[in-house]
């Protein structure tokens, strides 16, 4: 406990100084402008703002990163609110009553709750990943190669299981995902592998080129099949604040999101985006009024706002801990941490303890920023929202392409992108999710890397995942989940959770 | 080449969505076990480079397979429209930027380094006409200001080494 609190009061030292409040700052302010703007999500913001870390220090450009994160999922909320446009898979429930209570004069409450939820899931999580740190640290210590593959095959497993959808095409697109991330030089033998002779592939598949290509450009096809219909709310917005009344009728949504959101999050293979889910499949169990659901209930906005945050934030444990990023943006947040020269993994905490914890203090510093510019600006990001798409999404492409070219100084990875644009927009149509496809691309190389050196280890013993009882305790809970996935019973209810919203 | 109609019907679904998506799995399977055949299933020093790569492929030829066992009785859905039409301006826009930025060389003819005074515009020009309700004069406009503005803020607020307009102004 005194140690905890060390390590915080050590957090805040660092987190506190001019430069890195700065960072914090700026991180919040782009992630919120970012994440307001329909159709763009985290992961590009973040991917095109890569680049621009390489000229800060290791902490300061983590600060920034991650208030880019939390502001973009914050921003996600208020289009989803005002705009029925749900930036990216999180807000989609926030979207149902969100709106509707929007549409009834109540826009201002909605966003109000949800800030302040928010900021509790927030402190909350910042409390969690402080405690939980040192321990996941010491456990990390622990994990050999066999039981580090072992974590993974758990994680993937529970990506698909949380997936929403076909659970064959889930697995399919993890496995693609994995297949992906084998293109390129052997990290062995240096051999190529899959590369047909094509320079630009000997290096493998850029993690951010997937992900600009597939999230960035397949999102601005996918509008112009499908264009957005711009629900934008007119009229007032009504009182940001909530009266006492209010709060107290939300507390109770709000810490039980907070709850949910926060171990879902934990979870590797991206548990954070079933905590809205789950939150407001809960809200509607617990209230007296059920059937009011999605015509404009407060609850089922603070619920799943309170859950998101947390989830989000809590996602960070099994980075800063294990060095498993447990979804998209953290596996760029992983990017960003090797273009500094720090591998992610149990050593962070020893060698960086000021980048650890410095990092969890600017998490509570950038919620609370997240309320305070958030709700005074409030008027601002509406005006943002009336920017037509005919002027957003050309200047995406240019973002895109510039934060692309830039990476490497490669043309050939901008056309690689545009590529899998259209790759991104054929799996769209054939309703393949992307996302376990990020994940499995980027714990990929990892898990090979894990298994062949489990293997060497072993004498080529197979056995060797099984022998080692973490590692074989690891695998028999991702085999269960699995399992209970398939059962026809569970299946059903797994749809309900997704349906409900 | 009707433009823009009320929503015409999509065509009858020979295939069908589900369908198509298993079909697409194992014709990627195949794809990929041909490209890393000649990579070594096992070597001396314990797995090989191929057998990852080989083991993915033939579990996702399997899981197309199931796909298509799963949905072959169903009544085929349509994928909806393709409007291949209004992407092309976009993947222009991007091959545009992506050969004028740094300069490219076919072999036979070359061009030159143009960077982004010259590749930025093209990029916004170009993909902003893939809009259906794109207006010439107000792109124009959006695409000179926008232009200026990401190389004011990526060349010189952020400092990235990107080309500007070296046959103008030298770097």
């Amino acid at each position: 406990m005194m140690d905890m609190l060390y390590n915080l009061g050590l957090g805040f030292a660092v987190a506190l100084t001019l430069k890195n409040v700065f960072f914090c700052f700026v991180g919040c302010l782009i992630g919120t402008l970012v994440g307001v703007l329909p159709g763009v999500g985290p992961v590009a913001t973040i991917s095109i703002l890569l680049p621009v870390t390489l000229a800060l220090d290791p902490t300061g450009a983590l600060i920034m990163l991650a208030g880019i994160y939390y502001g973009a999922q914050y921003g996600g909320s208020t289009t989803a609110i005002l705009v029925n446009i749900p930036g990216e898979a999180t807000a989609v429930v926030t979207a149902i009553d969100g709106h509707e209570m929007a549409k009834r004069g109540q826009a201002g409450l909605a966003l109000g709750l949800a800030a302040i939820g928010s900021f509790i899931a927030g402190t909350f999580a910042t409390i969690v990943i402080a405690a939980l740190g040192v321990p996941m640290t010491k456990l990390g210590l622990l994990f050999g190669p066999a039981e580090y593959f072992s974590l993974m095959v758990m994680g993937l497993v529970f990506a698909v299981v949380l997936a929403h959808g076909s659970l064959t095409k889930a697995v399919a697109m993890i496995l693609a995902g994995v297949l992906l991330s084998c293109v390129g030089a052997d990290m062995e033998t240096g051999r190529e592998r899959m590369t047909f002779g094509l320079h630009m592939l000997t290096d493998g598949i850029e993690f951010v080129v997937l992900a600009m290509g597939v999230f960035g450009f397949g999102e601005i096809f996918k509008n112009l099949a499908d264009p957005e219909k711009r629900d934008l709310v007119k009229g007032s917005i009504g009182r940001l604040w909530p009266s006492l009344r209010d709060l107290r009728e939300n507390m109770g949504a709000i810490l039980r999101g907070t709850g949910i959101g926060a171990v879902l999050g934990v979870l590797p293979g991206n548990g954070a985006i079933l905590g809205p889910f789950a939150s407001y499949a809960m809200e509607k169990r617990l209230s007296k009024r059920p059937q009011d659901f999605g015509t404009g209930v407060s609850q089922a906005v603070a619920g799943p706002e309170s859950a998101n945050n947390a989830g989000a934030q809590t996602s960070f444990i099994p980075l800063m801990t294990l060095g498993l990023p447990p979804n998209a943006v953290m596996a760029l947040m992983v990017g960003a941490m090797m273009i500094q020269g720090i591998v992610p993994g149990p050593q962070v905490i020893e060698r960086n303890p000021e980048l650890f914890w410095g990092l969890i203090a600017s998490m509570w510093i950038g919620n609370l920023m997240l309320v305070i510019i958030n709700l005074p600006l409030i008027g601002l990001w509406v005006k943002l929202l009336q920017v037509p798409y005919r002027l957003l999404f050309p200047a995406i492409v240019a973002f895109c392409c510039i934060g692309l070219f830039s990476i490497s100084n490669e043309p050939t990875q901008v056309m690689m992108a545009g590529a899998m644009g259209l790759v991104g927009f054929a799996l769209w149509k054939l309703q393949f999710e992307a996302a376990p496809l990020a994940l499995g691309f980027v714990l990929g190389r990892l898990l090979e890397e894990k298994l062949r050196q489990a293997l060497i280890i072993s004498d080529g013993s197979m056995t060797t995942f099984i022998t080692s009882p973490l590692s074989a305790f690891l695998l028999a809970i991702g085999a269960f989940a699995l399992l209970v996935a398939v059962l026809p019973s569970i299946r059903k209810s797994r749809d309900e959770v997704f349906k409900d919203a | 080449m009707s433009h823009e109609v009320t929503n015409p019907p999509p065509p009858r679904p020979l295939i069908g969505r589900e369908r198509l998506a298993g079909l697409c799995l194992v014709v990627f399977g195949l794809f990929a076990l041909y490209a890393s055949a000649d990579l070594p299933f096992f070597t001396e020093g314990g797995v090989g480079s191929g057998l990852l790569p080989r083991a993915l492929s033939v579990l996702i030829i399997l899981l197309g397979i199931v796909q298509l066992a799963i949905c072959w009785r169903e009544p085929p859905e349509s994928t909806g429209n393709w409007p291949i039409r209004d992407m092309v301006p976009v993947l222009v826009g991007i091959f545009l930027f992506a050969l004028t930025i740094r300069g490219f060389d076919f072999g036979s003819f070359k061009i030159p380094v143009l960077g982004m005074a010259v590749a930025t515009p093209l990029a916004i020009f170009c993909s902003g006409m893939a809009a259906k309700d794109a207006r010439l004069v107000e792109l124009l406009i959006f695409t000179v200001v926008l232009s200026a503005l990401c190389i004011a803020l990526f060349r010189f607020a952020l400092g990235l080494s990107l080309p500007v307009a070296p046959w103008l102004i030298g770097y």
